[in-house]
């Protein structure tokens, strides 16, 4: 059963406005499963054949077969999901440590502008399969292109999903506080921002300068 | 008889040298069989000749030879015979030494296997032995690797608990570091604040000050407009002047005319009169001079009076305004004034001058009629006199009206002027300080956005408004765990291996088979070598093969001596190194035993025990007199046998 589909029954069951909110939710919170799955195929996190072909939006994308890694990403987005739609959330960021030294490699980090004025005023204008299309394409595409200038992970990594919040949120049963676990003299990179209805999306990438010889 | 002696003998011949001639060349017999025909024949007939001169001698010699030969025939059949026999037993004998040879042989070959497959087993056991050797020493050297790892490991763990207690304090400072920027960020922006206010007041002031500028260059072009009216109004005054003076001539001129009429009527009458004129040129003379001073009184209080009415309105710029307009009301009140004066005095001067022109053509008339006297010139200097001191008091006082006018033009512009340039000068100042302050602002400003932008990329965050949250179990989380595990379960391992080690270097020697039963693991921790294996599985039946032998051989032997036992009534044990001691069946005490000792030449004897003692006569019967070891133990046997029997 793949968890990416949106609830039929929230389609039907809410009023038109929260519906539409419901589903661009989804597709977001989708796009950043989406993100965060091809990053861990480019990074070599978890081993290629563990990760299997999936058809969405008649696009082919790579999702994960590792039950524990899924159950971990359906925990942590559908809290995302939650956050997004009270426009709580300020970044989301994808830490890669090495096993060994205890030092974070990379940091993968996404800043959302959220307009909280936009949140119910917004025309009910539907996307076009097209335009989710671009978006997928453009940030697997992106995640994708920084392979070339990222430097290889040797070491046995893992990598940590945490999200910045607004400070009065109540912290839910399974969250705890981090750090915001940066790296020391990092070499940083841009990439491309990409808008949807209400929110704007900065995408970077910062990685920790190899000790080249 | 010749012939047949000659056949024997050619026959004898022929076989002479067939013998002489078989063992070296078979072949060549049958070759002179065939091409010797013609040559036997020339040897016939040479031999023949040479025979019969040799017969006699040779007959003999052949009868002997013969005798010989037989003999020779004789001895060698005998020896033949013998030396067959001879040859035959040797033939035997070497047959039998040939198959002892190959007996020999095969058992050498089958010695030389058995020592090529011992070589083998012993290299094999050599090299399994390396082979063992290397993996201890490998495994020592895993182990000795193994601690290195743990060492690095301990002190990779070590130095980084220090970096986690040093990030920990740099997490601390930093975050001491961020709230006192944060504190400093909003006293920063409440300057920015309160400069902004100041900035709206100052534009306000500014903008107060340019409508200010304006309203003042208003009124400077009011004035000049004033100014240019009043030169208008001046001009237009003067021509008036000049028309009115015109038209205003033309009655006075006609009343002139009628009065000097008169006058010279009434002067025609008088030339006495003369003095009278003089007085009153004099007191007209007087009368311009008081009227000089009282100008000039009446300039200098005036001007006096202006230059108070400056000195007080030079402290307030509005007020000024305001006394500029009073000033200009003053001023045209003045010059009306003034003018009033003038045009007064003008009007009095112009009388006057009519009244001289008119005197003058009188007196030209009179000069003109009478006869040159003494008085008219002198009146005439006098009148000239009186006429240049009036143009110069004219002049005088058109020029110090003008002055009048320049100075205080002068002294009005350049008060205002002065006032305005000082206030418009150190607002301007103002303004430039303010935006001066305001640019280094926004510098700072756009520095600190800067920073907070870059630390924002890095990931800071402002401590007051967010939260960083992830969840508890999250990968790295888990993989650390299982990291640690894995540090643990190895460290045990090495903890393990090391115990086994040192095991092994310490009753390494004594075989493999204490190490098999005192650590079975042993084979599970290591990676055998398929040699290894195999020898110890050699080892291992080999040994079984020997347990059960051993336990086969144990069983046989135990079976054979119970059986013995029972057969032959005695139990035969061996005591020491030839002693044997034999315990009967029937036995009335457990300990009577006889004890056989086996001699040097093989021999049994009987050694003497308590026992034996009491069997004296027998051993004396069967032993010493019979020999016989079987009769004397069956003897005795039935004599415990008859006893036990009847007891």
């Amino acid at each position: 059963v793949c968890a990416w589909h949106p609830c039929p029954s929230t389609e039907t069951a809410l009023g038109s406005s929260d519906n539409l909110e419901h589903r661009r939710k989804d597709r977001q919170v989708r796009l950043a499963a989406f993100g965060i799955n091809s990053i861990l195929y480019q990074r070599g996190i978890y081993p290629p054949e563990t990760f299997t072909r999936v058809t969405h939006y008649d696009l082919s994308l790579l999702l994960t077969t590792d039950p524990k890694l899924k159950s971990y990403l359906t925990n942590v987005v559908s809290q995302l999901k939650e956050w997004l739609f009270e426009c709580t959330v300020q970044k989301l960021v994808l830490v890669i440590t090495c096993l060994e030294t205890n030092e974070v490699l990379e940091r993968w980090q996404f800043d959302i502008e959220c307009d909280k004025s936009a949140k119910e005023s917004s025309a009910p204008r539907e996307k076009s399969i097209k335009t989710i299309q671009h978006e997928i394409r453009s940030v697997i595409r992106q995640i994708t292109a920084t392979v070339t200038f990222l430097p290889l992970l040797e070491t046995p990594c893992a990598f940590d999903l945490l999200v910045y919040t607004d400070k009065d949120l109540v912290v839910p049963d399974k969250w705890e506080e981090s750090g915001p676990q940066t790296i020391d003299q990092p070499e940083e990179v841009r990439l491309h921002s990409f808008t949807t209805s209400i929110h704007k999306v900065n995408s970077m990438v910062a990685y920790k300068k190899t000790e080249s010889a | 008889m010749d012939l047949e002696d000659d056949t024997t003998i050619l026959t004898t011949l022929k076989s002479f040298n067939s013998f002489i001639s078989r063992p070296e060349h078979p072949q060549r017999l049958s070759e002179h069989s065939a091409g010797s025909g013609i040559l036997q024949s020339q040897y016939k007939r040479s031999m023949e000749l040479l025979e019969a001169a040799e017969r006699v001698h040779s007959k003999n010699r052949y009868l002997q030879l013969d005798q010989e030969k037989k003999q020779m025939e004789l001895s060698h059949k005998r020896a033949r015979f013998e030396l067959e026999r001879a040859a035959s037993d040797s033939a035997r004998d070497l047959e039998h030494e040939v198959d002892r040879n190959q007996e020999l042989l095969g058992q050498i070959k089958k010695l030389e296997e058995r020592a090529e497959e011992v070589n083998k087993k012993l290299t094999e056991q050599k090299e399994a032995n390396d082979a063992l050797q290397k993996n201890l020493e490998g495994l020592n050297k895993t182990l000795e690797e193994r601690d290195d790892k743990l060492g690095t490991a301990n002190q990779t763990i070590r130095s980084l608990k220090d970096e986690i207690r040093e990030l920990r304090q740099k997490i601390q400072n930093q975050d001491s570091k961020m709230s006192a920027q944060t504190l400093e960020n909003q006293e920063l922006q409440e300057k920015i604040d309160l400069q902004q206010r100041k900035y709206q007041e100052v534009s306000q002031l500014c903008q107060s000050l340019q409508a200010a500028q304006s309203s003042c260059s208003d009124h400077i072009i009011k004035i000049k407009e004033l100014e240019r009216r009043l030169v208008f109004q001046e001009q237009d005054f003067a021509i008036v002047k000049t028309v009115k003076s015109e038209v205003a001539r033309v009655p006075d001129l006609e009343k002139e005319l009628k009065r000097l009429r008169d006058d010279n009527a009434y002067l025609r009458e008088s030339r006495e009169n003369c003095s009278l004129l003089k007085e009153e040129v004099e007191g007209l003379r007087k009368k311009l001079e008081r009227m000089e001073k009282t100008k000039e009184e009446l300039i200098n209080m005036e001007l006096e009076k202006e230059v108070k009415v400056w000195a007080r309105s030079q402290s307030e710029l509005r007020a000024e305004l305001t006394q500029q307009h009073s000033k200009t009301l003053e001023e045209q009140k003045k010059r009306e004034a003034q003018d009033a004066l003038v045009r007064r005095l003008q009007k009095r001067v112009l009388l006057l001058t009519k009244e001289r022109d008119g005197m003058r053509a009188i007196l030209e008339s009179y000069d003109s009629e009478l006869a040159p006297t003494e008085y008219s010139p002198q009146l005439s200097k006098r009148l000239r006199e009186a006429e240049d001191i009036l143009l110069k008091t004219q002049s005088h006082n058109a020029e110090m009206e003008v002055c009048l006018q320049a100075c205080i033009n002068i002294l009005f512009f350049f008060a205002l002027l002065n006032s305005v340039c000082a206030c418009i000068f150190f607002l301007r100042q103002k303004i430039e300080d303010l935006e001066r302050e305001r640019q280094r602002l926004e510098e700072q400003n756009n520095i600190l956005e800067m920073r907070l932008e870059r630390h924002n990329l890095q990931g800071d965050y402002d401590p007051v408004k967010t939260r960083v949250l992830h969840l508890k179990m999250n990968p790295t989380a888990i993989a650390k765990q299982e990291r640690q595990q894995e540090v643990e379960a190895l460290r045990q391992e090495v903890t393990r291996l090391r115990d086994l080690v040192r095991s092994l270097q310490s009753g390494g020697a004594v075989g493999h088979s204490q190490d098999d039963t005192h650590n079975p693991s042993f084979s599970l921790s290591l990676a055998p070598s398929k040699e290894v294996l195999d020898l110890r599985k050699q080892m291992e039946s080999s040994e079984l093969r020997n347990q059960r032998l051993k336990e086969v051989f144990q069983r046989k032997i135990q079976e054979f001596r119970t059986v013995c036992y029972v057969l032959t009534g005695y139990q035969i044990d061996i005591t020491t190194e030839n002693q044997y001691r034999l315990t009967s069946v029937y036995a009335e005490h457990m300990d009577d035993s006889l004890l056989f000792k086996k001699g040097s030449n093989g021999s049994m004897q009987l050694m003497e025990t308590e026992f034996s003692k009491t069997l004296g006569e027998m051993v004396a019967l069967h032993l010493h007199h019979q020999k016989s070891i079987p009769a004397f133990l069956s003897a005795v046997t039935l004599d415990l046998f008859s006893r036990q029997t009847t007891v």
